[in-house]
């Protein structure tokens, strides 16, 4: 590592700590939903960059922890930080099972399973309204006894801090070199002993515990758990950040879910239309970007133009 | 009650077959599937509904415009986001889960939120068999899918492209060897399998009106179907259709209406468990 | 014995690629696999490695049976193999291909000394200059020696090679050649070797199993081998 990458992330970490003092509580209400989806980007991009599952069931995962935990609080008066523990538990646990019902079966499984599993989600969601308030959305208390944009900020930075240091860390583990081997070349990485099948459902269940856990203090911080979280159009969302990001890059997922959901803020101002132009351009990168905006910045730095 | 449950789960269970044959031809030929498969049936709704009520013209032309339409639609999706994607299995259900989502909005921000309708065919309702009365414009599309699910087998059976079809799902390798283009087969099989969506579309939206989200759970459906009647297996998604459609209504109209749709998947999470490659399939994938 | 294949049979669609194959392998032996294009060599490779399952029949190693564990099973058992058609880890470095192995053969180590021992490996392939570059910018013969590295690191009782010798030169022949026997007798590696290469083959192996159209035609030492009528008709039938 040269001496200029070093100091990166400290000043990064700097940089995001001061980045909310002194701008309003729309800017910084953007922060806070940008920082819950870098958590759910780079997690899922565990899953889908660097093992190769897609999982249409991640918001479902962010779901699982919210209604966990916003229930545990709501309805049983638990501590919420105790709730978001557990949800990201049952979260894990989720992911632990899905992940190895779908083991044996290739890619295509597991995508339709973990849609299935989004639905069923939903469904249950709906219809358990006694429970779940249903559409209406569950009220929740908050993590921190005087409500503060600032703090919550501040919460979230440090949770996503947490998920990302994990994330880094299981990447640059021996873990993280099977996962390249997996990425680049399947048979042959069996062939040299790395446990395909165990690897694929460890990133499983560890991804589902992060969006579980992201999922749970977005509950508390919104004090309001809707179906929306668990949606179709939240998973979406991650799914074209980390794609126009970069998939399979550390960076890629982080500087796409800040910047989409950046941008998602301005075009809002138009009417309904950043889905739609999300969708397009991340349809167009994943057909002629695979690789993301890292990957393009990368290859003009890799092969300078002329 | 009954009876009506189950020619409702027989309706739905056709249209559900028919959606399911789409997704297990492009299944059986390229191995790829297409998320965006709900969406299609809808597009064709949204079609029939602009030809037939907005421009006035009479039901069949405009469903037959529609169908058309989304066929080369299909071609065109095929053609780019498809095709150069080919053989890399995780982009083409990236590429495909986007454009679902795209056309959901692009439906949204076009036709609204509400519900829209195609006229009915044929007003009233009929005695059955002197026991109970049934809508008349259901009965015209338990008809007209059956018939269209007979016309798909007659196809593949007994013509010439059936025979293509059949030999390239079986072996891909062999069929390229006796110099089958498969570039070209892809398209077509392609284009087909939303042809097959876009039908279903036709049919049941004059009796279940097109939202733009709701093709997500009939093509839910659709992928349950053809993961239970095994992946690639045409009798498998007649069969597997109908089953779906009737355990769905007697599920709903017995157990709880609100449940309906997590039935199938819980059977899908089942045969899963049980007997990964289907009740019909060989294993593949 | 220190494998045994009985009764292996392997089919692909319309394709009978190996029918009732039985053969064996001698511990510490250089056995040769021969036989003519499509014979089925590499599909009985990839059926030892557990790459492929067979659609009848059962393999043992060291006695004990080995049919349709998974590769990465058979791999900690102390199979290795490289692939005809090479498959390195191609945006890993040459390092961290020969890593990979090294990791999942010993987890408990530190990095730092599994990385030693990487280099090591690299440099008896000739690769020390490459360690740090991204193994797609190889050539085929550099690949193939990469392949070798990463199978070494493994740490195999068994090593699966096929076709390690194309596209070298006479001399290039004779040193690889020499490198694969020192391989057997200063690391007790057994080896299991289909070649092409037949002068290589000849004057390396103790035993040379012949398979022609998915069945084992003999199973001798080369010299017999040489002179047997239906191993030349095999190949001059081709
Ligand atoms: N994955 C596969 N699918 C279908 N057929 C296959 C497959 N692998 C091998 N075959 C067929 O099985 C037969 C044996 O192939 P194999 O590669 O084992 O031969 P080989 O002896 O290694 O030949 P070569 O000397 O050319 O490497 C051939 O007819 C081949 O076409
Ligand atoms: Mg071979």
């Amino acid at each position: 590592m040269t001496t200029s990458v070093k100091w990166i992330w400290p000043a990064v970490l700097v940089g995001m700590c001061l980045l909310p003092l002194g701008v309003g509580i729309y800017p910084q209400h953007v922060l806070i939903v940008s920082l819950f989806y870098v958590m759910m980007a780079a997690s899922w991009n565990l899953l889908a960059g660097y093992t190769g599952q897609v999982s249409f069931g991640h918001a479902a995962m962010a779901g699982i922890g919210a209604y966990t935990s916003g229930i545990l609080a709501a309805k049983a008066g638990l501590n919420p930080w105790i709730g978001i523990a557990a949800g990201t538990l049952f979260a894990a646990l989720l992911g632990l099972g899905l992940g190895a019902l779908c083991l044996k079966m290739g890619g295509i499984y597991l995508s339709l399973t973990t849609l299935a599993f989004s639905q069923i989600l939903h469904i249950i969601i709906v219809n358990e309204y006694e429970v779940t308030r249903g559409t209406m959305g569950l009220q929740v208390p908050g993590l921190i006894p005087e409500y503060s944009k600032l703090a919550y900020y501040y919460i979230l930075l440090a949770a996503t801090v947490l998920v990302l240091f994990i994330l880094y860390r299981m990447i640059h583990s021996n873990l993280g070199l099977n996962f390249r081997a997996v990425q680049n070349d399947e048979t042959a990485a069996r062939a040299v002993g790395v446990r395909v099948l165990h690897l694929r459902v460890l990133a499983f269940t560890a991804a589902s515990a992060m969006a579980g856990f992201a999922g749970g203090l977005y509950g508390h911080y919104l004090l309001l758990v809707t179906p929306e979280i668990p949606s179709l159009d939240l998973q979406f969302y991650v799914l074209a950040m980390t794609v126009i990001g970069g998939m399979g890059s550390f960076v890629g997922p982080i500087l796409g879910a800040f910047a989409i959901n950046i941008l998602a803020e301005k075009i809002r101002d138009y009417g309904e239309y950043h889905v739609l132009v999300f969708g397009l351009v991340a349809l167009a990168t994943a057909r002629f970007a695979p690789e993301g905006l890292i990957g393009v910045w990368r290859s003009l730095r890799r092969r300078p133009a002329r | 009650m009954l009876a009506i449950s189950v020619m409702n789960g027989l309706v739905i269970g056709v249209i559900y077959a028919l959606a399911a044959l789409g997704v297990s031809l492009v299944v059986g030929i390229m191995n790829v599937i297409n998320f965006a498969h709900g969406e299609l049936y809808i597009l064709a709704g949204y079609f029939s509904f602009l030809f037939a009520s907005t421009l006035g013209m009479p039901f069949a032309p405009a469903m037959g415009l529609a169908v058309a339409l989304v066929f080369l639609f299909g071609l065109l999706i095929e053609r780019l986001l498809i095709r150069p994607t080919y053989g890399n299995d995780m982009y083409s259900l990236i590429l495909t889960f986007i454009l679902s989502i795209v056309l959901q909005n692009a439906f949204l921000l076009i036709f609204g939120p509400y519900p829209n309708k195609p006229p009915l065919w044929v007003r009233g309702a009929s005695e059955i068999f002197g026991l109970f009365s049934y809508g008349n414009q259901r009965l015209a599309a338990l008809v007209s899918g059956a018939a269209l699910i007979a016309l798909v087998f007659l196809v593949l059976q007994k013509t010439w492209f059936g025979r293509i079809i059949r030999a390239t799902s079986q072996d891909r390798a062999m069929a390229e060897w006796n110099g089958v283009n498969t570039t070209r087969l892809n398209m077509l099989s392609f284009g087909l399998g939303c042809a097959l969506a876009a039908a279903a579309g036709v049919i049941l939206s004059p009796v279940f009106p097109v939202t733009p989200t709701a093709g997500v759970p009939i093509a839910l459906t659709a992928f349950v179907v053809v993961v239970l009647g095994g992946m690639g297996s045409m009798w498998g998604c007649v069969v597997g259709g109908l089953l779906l459609g009737l355990v769905e209504n007697l599920g709903a109209a017995f157990i709880s209406s609100g449940y309906k749709n997590v039935f199938g998947f819980l059977i899908l999470i089942l045969v899963l468990l049980v007997r990964p490659s289907g009740l019909f399939g060989r294993a593949k994938l | 014995m220190l494998l045994e294949g009985r009764k292996i049979s392997k089919r692909f669609g319309g394709v009978q690629a190996l029918s009732e194959v039985d053969f064996h392998v001698e511990e510490g032996s250089i056995t040769g696999l021969i036989g003519p294009n499509g014979a089925g060599k590499t599909t009985l490779f990839s059926i030892v490695a557990g790459a492929l399952k067979p659609t009848s029949g059962r393999t043992f190693f060291e006695g004990r049976e080995i049919t349709g564990l998974p590769a990465d099973q058979i791999c900690r058992r102390g199979i290795a193999r490289t692939f005809q058609i090479v498959r390195p880890f191609a945006s890993m470095s040459c390092l961290e291909n020969v890593l990979v192995a090294a990791v999942n053969r010993h987890p408990e180590r530190p990095r730092a000394a599994l990385e030693a021992a990487a280099r090591d490996l690299l440099g008896q392939v000739g690769l020390a200059d490459f360690a740090d570059q991204e193994a797609r910018h190889l050539n085929v013969i550099q690949k193939k020696r990469l392949e070798l590295a990463r199978a070494l690191a493994t740490e195999p009782r068994l090593l699966l090679l096929d076709e390690v010798l194309g596209g070298l030169n006479t001399q290039e022949i004779q040193e690889a050649v020499e490198d694969i026997r020192a391989l057997r007798d200063r690391r007790g590696i057994t080896i299991l070797w289909i070649e092409h290469v037949m002068g290589a083959i000849m004057q390396a192996a103790d035993r040379v199993i012949v398979l022609d159209q998915g069945r084992v035609l003999t199973a001798a030492p080369p010299r017999e081998v040489v002179s047997d009528p239906r191993v030349i008709q095999a190949y001059l039938g081709e």
